[in-house]
């Protein structure tokens, strides 16, 4: 696997980066900060496009649709902003949940906004409609809803009651892994048949979708108490994931030996990251910085 | 007669007569008017008012300034060569000829000008008072140079200043020409009139004259009556407001040594008059020195004598004892007021302002007040119980070891039996939080709904205490009441119980446990903790979890229904049939209000049945003993057949269980009260007595249910029959149905003959359940699913499923629904422990139900209702015949 270098860093000057995303063709990121704005980069060429303020709090996630000519984006005002890209405003402010909005995803056609909260519940609002109320409302988790991974027919819910959910709407089911241990971040291979789960012991652990069973547990990073992102590279074969230490820790899926290990910031938290869709290229934030990896190839 | 008619011969009549009135008529006082005189014309004759619908106060021609056109707005044009000519416009030019008319706005009539008219208008209207009454000060200082005519005139007549022209008039005469003074109006009294008395006194001084001399006749004097501006009484003058020093002026410009009032003090030949000076200046007291006054040489004595002298003394002396004119100085001084210290203050004495309000804070001595409900005079601690928490244990050293098995004990005491806590550890924990548990005595104590009737609040505890008895005994005092109000009573208590039983079961929703004990500075340790803590894990899962055993131990899986928007939006067909009622059925609707909560929670069953199970899943110590019982069901399948067989034979409570529309009235409430008392008939219990209750239900449903409810009723009795049909088969009359004959939509349809078809399908059913190797549950959820799909499966988008994909979908809805039922829902360690706890209660009617257990009965009430469409089918079918 080609080594990766920085091929960008950027200063969001957004007192800290709370979550970092590739659009939907890699092209353009969002970085959500803590001074409650949402910006909209160029990382390749390091340009700040838009900044987006509405929120009354910290903004802790952020998607972009499918067209990317919106943006969902949740914050601990415990509202949801469906955005407009291009003019800046919000078009939609959804404020059903109850406490913070962790996690923020829109569903494959980006008809759908799916967020998770504090208050323990996951919310669809329909972005199409004019409809304020969530249209449906997920109550089985009891903790915090950590991260949210939508497939064309399923959601995946990760929890800190220890339970990784995935509702499948083709069969009508909820199908929930007691996983053990506080799951920060949940992830799902490009297959789709596998979930990547950060766990608050330190390991990622990758289940199998379809039995549930444990396949592969990866260790070395050190998760301390944050909220570790992780991600699965393009090619499924590496899992990714930031440390407390301020690296980033690549694994073989596999054979899941460390094969790579990159230095953010040392010492400093590296929490979100996000992969580029189709190109081995990473983007990481720790604290008011965010990086961009890659080969030096995919550049030229 | 005759000699009518000759006395009114021979009567001669003047005038018109009087129209002869009838006996029966009553003279009315209004003579009657024809409709023309009724009408007010103007000098033209035409109508001058007309109604307020036709145009109001003389409208039409009258008033259109003259003209058919009337009025038109003047056009103001001007030019270079025409300049236009200032007209000034006058309030004539807006008036009809009618309001210039006498009896118009404006009336115009013919008069002497003014300065011809002869009137002295002129010169009355010279004395004004204004500031300086009478005539204008500026007049009498300028004077005119020439005199004028009239005043030469007068002159050449004999007239001077001060005496009047004409003949020369003896004294006798002037006196009496003085008093035939004209008046208007009334005389003033005798003694008011001015210059009265002066005259009289000039009489007796000027009759030692010569009677003879004559002299000039007084002068004209000019009788200025003043506006009468202020709100004295005719007549009264009060205080002079006018000048406050000197410048007396009384009315009628009279000074005040000449003015006449009753308040004046002669003494000692000095005049004392009254009059306001000003402020202070007491009536009686001697005039002030003025010193505005101007100095004046009649102020001094010019003759020396006794009097003089006299005066001086006095008035030094005066001076000198300090005493006012009149007055004489008290021989002996007043007596000495005696003083009194006041009062010494209390020791225990707290200063506080009169008004000042008392805060609600502050402890009072008094006893709280016993009244209403008592809700709000509870202590914290009674509170607490009625919750049916544990009072919290002190918390001052729940570290150390030592207090552990001590705080364990109040729980074990209260529960009295082990409570299932995973660890010792978490044992401790659990303490940090008030457990909730039901129980009815401890409420009892402190919930008496019927203070205000001893006897009634002894009654229902003895119905708390046992329900059952109750209802079918009563006690002695009962049986003075009659049967309609024991019947309402029992009502009454039903709803009370109901009311103040079950908060626990109300208020879980609301509330939540802390689970931890708050620790704020280390966030991820309560994490940490929390991670086994939730009721979702089993045990077994949590060490497989830690064993690294992933897979089936640790995997649950359960029907989960997505919105149809939500699978629209995505693109993906509505998976039918899996779990056949949505979670909007579920809950009627989330409402805020904490009121329609409370009621909805108490009266619909299920759903606090389930809020229940939930709770007591979580972490309550709700050890009811029907709940276990109901809980065995899911867990066993083959137990679920034989009860199903039992349901069969033995008309079993779990019946009333069944199909009951969600919302439960009291009336189904009481219907259910009234099968369990069936149940005892079969066992044996007299058979009279219960009809005896029948007979009551149906006085109380003629009172209680309304024509409103009719249209509900029918339908739940039809389910009812429905669910007869399915599990009792040989139960000799339906006792609880409404006798009353159908009305509204159901007026037409027999149901007698749709019961009777139904048997017999039923039965085959029921028949091919008993000998299924399966759970008939399943079997029943897949035909259903089956049904649901086909009817649903019309109402999909998106690309259809392949035939062999919704097979195997079907399939593994089914697989699913037998999983769920075999596996434990989420809470099942607790409930697990109550069964273990419960062993094999069999009491079964009651008001706690497992939620799976209502969930499988919906379904079939689900089914019943296909049934139900079936026969609707038929019975047209046999109509058309």
């Amino acid at each position: 696997m080609a080594e990766l270098i920085t091929l960008a860093t950027i200063k969001c000057k957004q007192q800290a980066v709370r979550a970092v995303r590739f659009n939907i063709d890699g092209t353009y990121c969002l970085t959500c900060g803590a001074d409650k704005k949402i910006k909209l980069w160029n990382p390749h060429r390091q340009l700040l496009l838009k900044t987006y303020g509405g929120h009354a709090n910290e903004v802790l996630d952020a998607t972009g649709s499918c067209d990317s000519s919106h943006i969902i984006s949740g914050s601990a005002d415990k509202s949801v902003i469906l955005w407009d890209v291009t003019t800046g405003q919000p078009v939609r402010r959804y404020r059903g949940q109850a406490s913070s909005i962790t996690c923020v995803k829109f569903n494959e056609e980006s008809t759908m906004a799916i967020s998770g909260s504090i208050d323990n519940t996951v919310a669809f609002w329909d972005v199409v409609s004019q409809r304020q109320e969530p249209v449906q409302v997920l109550k089985d988790a009891k903790d915090t809803i950590t991260s949210i991974q939508v497939t064309d027919h399923e959601i995946l819910t990760c929890s800190v009651d220890c339970h990784a959910r995935l509702y499948d709407i083709r069969i009508g089911k909820m199908i929930s892994d007691y996983i053990g241990e506080v799951i920060t971040y949940g992830s799902m291979t490009h297959d789709g048949q596998c979930y990547v789960l950060s766990c608050s012991d330190g390991t990622i652990k990758l289940f199998d979708k379809d039995s549930g069973e444990l396949l592969n547990t990866f260790k070395g990073h050190e998760s301390k108490d944050y909220l570790l992102e992780n991600a699965v590279n393009e090619k499924d074969s590496h899992i990714i994931s930031g440390s407390a230490t301020g690296e980033i820790f690549y694994w073989d899926l596999i054979s899941s030996s460390c094969t790579q290990k990159l230095v953010h910031t040392k010492n400093k938290p590296m929490v979100s990251l996000s992969h580029h869709p189709t190109e081995n290229c990473l983007l990481t934030a720790c604290e008011d910085e965010i990086k961009l990896w890659g080969v030096q190839s995919v550049e030229n | 007669m005759s000699e009518c008619d000759s006395d009114e011969d021979n009567v001669i009549r003047y005038g018109t007569p009087l129209d002869p009135f009838e006996e029966d008529e009553l003279p009315s006082k209004r003579k009657y008017q024809q409709p023309a005189d009724q009408y007010a014309v103007d000098s033209h004759g035409r109508r001058r008012f007309h109604g307020a619908f036709t145009g109001g106060f003389s409208a039409g021609f009258g008033n259109t300034v003259g003209t058919p056109e009337g009025w038109t707005p003047a056009s103001f044009k001007s030019s270079r060569s025409e300049k236009a000519q200032i007209s000034s416009q006058k309030a004539e030019d807006f008036m009809d000829d009618e309001d210039r008319s006498e009896f118009g706005i404006a009336p115009r009539h013919m008069q002497t000008q003014h300065e011809f008219s002869g009137q002295k208008r002129k010169i009355q209207q010279r004395y004004h008072d204004g500031p300086i009454p009478g005539e204008p000060v500026l007049e009498q200082l300028v004077k005119a140079v020439h005199e004028t005519a009239a005043v030469r005139m007068l002159r050449a007549m004999g007239w001077r200043p001060g005496q009047g022209a004409g003949d020369r008039v003896s004294r006798a005469d002037k006196v009496r020409a003085k008093r035939q003074h004209k008046v208007y109006g009334c005389y003033m009294p005798q003694e008011m009139r001015p210059n009265q008395e002066p005259a009289s006194d000039n009489d007796s001084s000027d009759s030692e004259f010569d009677y003879e001399t004559l002299f000039a006749p007084d002068d004209y004097e000019p009788y200025v009556l003043s506006h009468k501006n202020d709100k004295f009484g005719l007549g009264y003058s009060g205080l002079s407001r006018h000048s406050v020093l000197g410048n007396l002026m009384g009315e009628y410009g009279s000074d005040a040594s000449t003015s006449k009032s009753h308040l004046i003090m002669k003494e000692k030949g000095k005049k004392v008059s009254i009059r306001g000076q000003a402020f202070g200046v007491g009536a009686f007291e001697a005039d002030d020195e003025d010193i505005y006054a101007t100095e004046d040489m009649s102020h001094y004595d010019f003759t020396l004598g006794g009097a003089t002298e006299d005066k001086q003394k006095k008035k030094v002396k005066e001076k000198g004892v300090n005493v006012l004119e009149g007055f004489v100085k008290a021989s002996k001084p007043l007596p000495q007021v005696p003083f009194y210290p006041p009062p010494a203050l209390p020791k225990d004495y707290k200063p506080a302002a009169a008004g000042a309000r008392r805060s609600r804070f502050e402890p009072t001595d008094q006893p709280q007040r016993d009244q209403g409900l008592g809700r709000h005079e509870l202590t914290a601690d009674a509170r607490g119980a009625l919750l049916g928490e544990t009072p919290v244990p002190k918390v001052t050293d729940t570290n150390t070891q030592t207090n552990i098995p001590s705080t364990e004990d109040p729980i074990a005491k209260l529960v009295g039996r082990n409570v299932n806590f995973t660890s010792n550890q978490e044992e401790k924990s659990e303490l940090d939080f008030i457990s909730i548990k039901d129980s009815e005595k401890e409420i009892t104590k402190v919930f008496r709904p019927f203070m205000n009737n001893p006897k009634k609040q002894a009654r229902y505890e003895l119905y708390l205490k046992d329900r059952d008895s109750y209802m079918k005994e009563g006690d002695g005092e009962m049986d003075r009441l009659s049967e309609w109000e024991r019947n309402r009573e029992i009502v009454e208590f039903e709803q009370a119980a109901k009311l103040y039983k079950p908060l626990t079961g109300i208020m879980s929703d609301r509330f939540t446990h802390a689970s931890e004990p708050d620790e704020a500075l280390n966030p991820l340790c309560a994490v940490a903790k929390s991670s086994t803590n939730y009721g979702l894990a089993t045990p077994e899962q949590i060490d497989a979890a830690k064993r690294g055993v992933y897979g089936v131990m640790t995997r649950r899986e359960s029907p989960w229904r997505p919105e149809s928007l939500v699978c629209k939006r995505f693109n993906i067909p509505e998976p039918g049939g899996v779990r056949p009622e949505s979670k909007k059925e579920d809950k009627p609707k989330v409402s805020y209000s904490v009121f329609s909560y409370l009621e909805s929670s108490v009266h619909d069953r299920d759903s606090f049945a389930k809020e229940q199970s939930k709770f007591s899943g979580s972490k309550s110590l709700i050890n009811t003993p029907n709940t276990s019982k109901e809980q065995n069901k899911t867990l066993n399948d083959t137990e679920n057949v034989k009860r199903d067989d039992n349901k069969l034979e033995n008309n079993t409570t779990s019946q009333i269980n069944t199909g009951f529309s969600k919302r439960l009235t009291v009336a189904e409430l009481f219907l259910k009260e009234s099968e369990k008392d069936m149940k005892n008939k079969e066992q044996g219990v007299e058979v009279t007595e219960t009809i005896d209750k029948f007979d009551k239900m149906d006085l109380y449903k003629s009172i209680f249910l309304s024509d409103s409810e009719d249209e509900g009723l029918p339908k739940n009795e039809e389910s009812n029959d429905d669910k007869d049909a399915n599990e009792f088969v040989d139960v000799p009359k339906n006792i609880e149905r409404n006798t009353s004959p159908p009305r509204g939509i159901f007026a037409n349809i027999d149901f007698d003959e749709l019961n009777s078809w139904k048997r017999n399908v039923d039965n085959k059913q029921t028949n091919n359940e008993k000998e299924a190797t399966s759970s008939a549950n399943v079997e029943k959820n897949d035909k259903e699913a089956g049904a649901e799909d086909k009817i649903e499966i019309i109402e999909t988008y998106g690309p259809k499923i392949p035939d062999n994909l919704m097979k195997r979908l079907e399939g593994e809805s089914k697989s699913s629904i037998g999983g769920s039922n075999l596996k434990p829902v989420f809470r099942s360690q607790s409930e697990r422990d109550k069964e273990i706890l419960e062993g094999d209660s069999s009491s079964s009617a009651d008001s706690w139900v497992d939620v799976k257990e209502i969930k499988s009965k919906k379904e079939k009430k689900k089914k019943s209702k296909k049934h139900k469409s079936k026969h609707k089918k038929s019975k047209h079918k046999k109509k058309s015949r």
